[in-house]
C-alpha cells in the first residue's frame, strides 16, 4: 500500500511537471529580478513603476504558488497571468502624456510576456497555448505601435514570445513522454517484483511439503515405523492440518496476501509445540508489511497462552477481512479465567500490545472461568 | 448410561471407512450398523435385511466419488428415517449451505477430534440438530444474493459461536442465557433449511455444474 502510495505521487510523469514548473518559474524569477534591478536604478521614485513591479510579482506568486501546492498549473491562473503580465502591464508603463517614455525603461515588462507564453505553453491544450501565444504577439505588436520604436526591437519582442512558448513545449514533450515510459517501466518491474513473491512463496510451499507431508508418508511407506503410534499420528494430523491451511488460503478469491503467510508461520510454530489448530479464513485483505507483522506476532502469542493455560491442545483461529481492515480471533473452550483478577502471564504481553497499538490495531482478551478464551484482534482499531 | 445410538458410515475412502469404525466403536453408546461407499450401497444393503432398521444417524461424506450430489444424497437419507451429520476433510461453504438447505442436521470436518465427534451425533440423535463452528462459518459468511436476511443479534452470536466460543461465552457476550443463544443458532439453520426448499432446483443445479468437473482441483471430501 505505502508503495503504490508513493509512486503515484511521485510517478515520471508527475516529476516532469515538476521540473517544468521550476524551470517556468526560474525564467519568470529572471524576468522579475531584471525588472527589480531596473526600477531600482532608474525609476526609483516612480510609484507607478512599483505598482507594476508589484502586479507582476502577485500574479507570478498566485500562478506558480498554486502549481507548486497542486503539482500542476491552474490553467485560470495561467490565463490570468498571460493577460495582467503579458497585456495590461505592458500598456500601464506607457507614459500617456506627449514626452512619452525611453524604451529602455519598459523592456523588463515586455519580457514578462516570453515567461507567460513559456507557462502557457506547458500548461494548457496545445490550442490554449496557440491563442495565448497568438493574444500576447497582437498585444505586444499593437503597444510597438503605440509607442512606435522602430522596426528591429519588435521582432526581437515577438520572437522571444515565440519561441519561449516553442521551447518549453518541447521540453514539455520530451519530459512527459520520458516520464511516461519510466511508469511503465516501473509497472512492469512491480508486477514483476509480485511475480517473484509469488514464486518465493509457492517455492515455501514446496519446501513445507517436502518437509512435512512428503516425509511422513515417505517414512510409513517405507515401513518399519508403527503407523499407530502416538508420535506418528500426531505428526500426521499437524501434516494434514497443514495441507487443510493450504487449501483454505488458496481457494479464497483475494490469493495469497503477506497476512495470511505470516498467520501460517504463527500457527505452524504452535502447532510444534503441540497445539492443534483450526484455522478459519475470509477474505484477507493485503496489509502493510509492520501491520502483518505485528497481527501475527499476537495471535503467535495467543496461541502459545491456549498451550499454557488453557488445559487444552485444541484452538480456533479466525481470520476475516472487511472494509480496508481485518479482524482476527484465536478461541479456545478450555479453563478460562476471570480477567478482572487476571494472573501475571495470561493476555497479551505489553509489548505485544503495544506493537500492535503502534501499527494501529489493537488487542482484547475476553474470557470467564469455565467458559474458554478468546482474544480478538483488530486492524484499524 | 444413554440409550445406545445407532450410526451408519457413507464414505467411499475404504481406509477413512475403517479408522471411522474402529473409533466409533470405542464408545459405548455407539453403535455402527452398517457402513457403504455410497448412499444406494446403503440404501440397497437396507433393503435386503442385511441392516433390520435405518441407523439413526448416518454420517455422510460431503461429496462422494459416484458423482451423486450431496443435496440428493441428503434427502435419501432423510426420507428413510435417519438424521445425518455431514462430514468433510476441507470446509467448502457453498456445498456445505447446500447441504443445510437439502436437510443436513450438521455438519462437521474430519479433523474434529472423538469426544466432539460423540457429541454431535448424540446432539442429533437426541436434538435432532448439531451446531459446530464450522457451519456457522459457512452461513456467517455467506455472501450470495439470495442468502436468509439474519437480525443483527443473530449474526453476532453466529459469528462468536463461528469464532470457536463456547455457548456460554458467546451467550455472556450477547448478553443473553445460552439457552437463548442456543435458539438463535436453531432459528438461523431453520431459517437456511426453509430457503433450501424453494431454491431446491436451483441449488441443485449449481452443485451439479460444480461436481461436473469445472474445477475438480477443488472439489474437497
Amino acid at each position: 500500500m505505502d508503495v503504490r502510495w508513493q509512486l503515484s505521487h511521485d510517478s515520471g510523469l508527475q516529476r516532469a511537471r515538476s521540473f517544468l514548473i521550476l524551470a517556468t518559474g526560474l525564467y519568470r524569477a529572471s524576468h522579475l529580478t531584471g525588472g527589480l534591478l531596473a526600477v531600482a536604478e532608474h525609476e526609483r521614485s516612480r510609484a507607478g513603476a512599483w505598482a507594476i513591479l508589484g502586479a507582476a510579482m502577485a500574479c507570478s506568486v498566485l500562478a506558480f504558488g498554486r502549481a507548486l501546492r497542486d503539482g500542476a498549473f491552474d490553467d485560470r491562473l495561467v490565463w490570468l497571468d498571460v493577460l495582467v503580465s503579458g497585456c495590461l502591464l505592458p500598456f500601464a508603463t506607457v507614459d500617456w502624456s506627449p514626452a512619452g517614455m525611453t524604451q529602455g525603461q519598459a523592456a523588463w515588462v515586455l519580457l514578462l510576456g516570453g515567461s507567460a507564453s513559456a507557462m502557457a505553453a506547458v500548461s494548457g491544450s496545445g490550442r490554449q497555448a496557440c491563442g495565448a501565444v497568438a493574444l500576447l504577439m497582437a498585444v505586444h505588436l499593437s503597444w510597438h505601435q503605440l509607442v512606435s520604436t522602430g522596426a528591429a526591437v519588435p521582432t526581437g519582442d515577438l520572437e522571444a514570445l515565440v519561441y519561449s512558448a516553442v521551447l518549453a513545449r518541447v521540453f514539455w514533450w520530451y519530459l512527459r513522454r520520458q516520464g511516461r515510459m519510466l511508469d511503465a517501466a516501473t509497472g512492469r518491474a512491480l508486477a514483476a517484483e509480485a511475480e517473484q513473491a509469488r514464486y518465493a512463496e509457492r517455492l515455501d510451499h514446496h519446501r513445507a511439503l517436502h518437509d512435512t507431508v512428503l516425509a511422513t508418508l515417505t517414512v510409513i511407506a517405507a515401513g518399519g515405523v508403527d503407523a499407530n503410534a502416538a508420535p506418528l499420528r500426531e505428526r500426521c494430523a499437524r501434516d494434514a492440518a497443514y495441507v487443510r491451511r493450504l487449501i483454505q488460503r488458496g481457494a479464497e478469491p483475494t490469493g495469497c496476501p503477506e497476512i495470511g503467510a505470516a498467520l501460517e508461520q504463527a500457527v505452524r510454530s504452535a502447532e510444534q509445540l503441540g497445539l492443534t489448530v483450526t484455522t478459519q479464513y475470509r477474505a484477507l485483505p493485503e496489509l502493510p508489511t509492520q501491520v502483518a507483522v505485528s497481527l501475527a506476532a499476537a495471535a503467535s502469542e495467543a496461541l502459545t497462552n491456549v498451550l499454557r493455560h488453557a488445559g487444552t491442545r485444541r484452538a480456533l483461529l479466525t481470520a476475516t477481512g472487511a472494509a480496508d481492515g481485518i479482524r482476527i480471533t484465536i478461541a479456545d473452550q478450555g479453563v478460562g479465567f476471570d480477567p478482572d483478577r487476571t494472573p501475571p502471564g495470561f493476555g497479551l504481553r505489553r509489548s505485544v500490545q503495544a506493537r500492535l497499538h503502534e501499527a494501529g490495531g489493537q488487542a482484547a482478551v475476553d474470557s470467564a472461568p469455565g467458559e474458554g478464551t478468546c482474544v480478538e484482534l483488530r486492524w484499524p482499531s | 448410561m444413554a440409550e445406545l445410538i445407532t450410526v451408519a458410515v457413507v464414505d467411499d475412502d475404504r481406509m477413512l471407512l475403517d479408522g471411522m469404525c474402529h473409533w466409533l466403536g470405542q464408545v459405548p453408546e455407539l453403535r455402527v450398523t452398517a457402513v457403504a461407499a455410497t448412499v444406494t450401497g446403503l440404501l440397497e444393503g437396507a433393503a435386503d435385511g442385511s441392516a433390520a432398521d435405518p441407523a439413526a444417524v448416518v454420517l455422510l461424506d460431503l461429496v462422494l466419488r459416484d458423482d451423486s450430489s450431496p443435496a440428493d444424497n441428503i434427502r435419501r437419507l432423510r426420507a428413510i428415517g435417519s438424521r445425518v451429520l455431514v462430514i468433510s476433510t476441507v470446509p467448502d461453504r457453498d456445498r456445505i449451505l447446500a447441504a443445510l438447505a437439502a436437510g443436513a442436521d450438521g455438519y462437521l470436518t474430519k479433523d474434529n477430534d472423538l469426544p466432539t465427534l460423540v457429541a454431535a451425533i448424540r446432539q442429533i440423535a437426541v436434538e435432532g440438530s448439531a451446531h459446530s463452528p464450522e457451519l456457522a462459518f459457512a452461513c456467517a459468511h455467506d455472501d450470495r444474493p439470495d442468502r436468509p436476511r439474519l437480525a443483527p443479534r443473530e449474526l453476532q452470536v453466529l459469528l462468536d459461536y463461528a469464532a470457536g466460543l463456547t455457548l456460554k461465552a458467546t451467550a455472556r457476550r450477547a448478553g443473553i442465557t445460552p439457552n437463548t443463544a442456543k435458539d438463535y443458532l436453531d432459528r438461523v439453520k431453520a431459517k437456511y433449511q426453509r430457503i433450501g426448499r424453494p431454491t431446491y432446483t436451483k441449488t441443485d443445479l449449481a452443485c451439479r455444474v460444480r461436481e461436473d468437473g469445472l474445477d475438480p482441483g477443488r472439489a474437497p471430501r
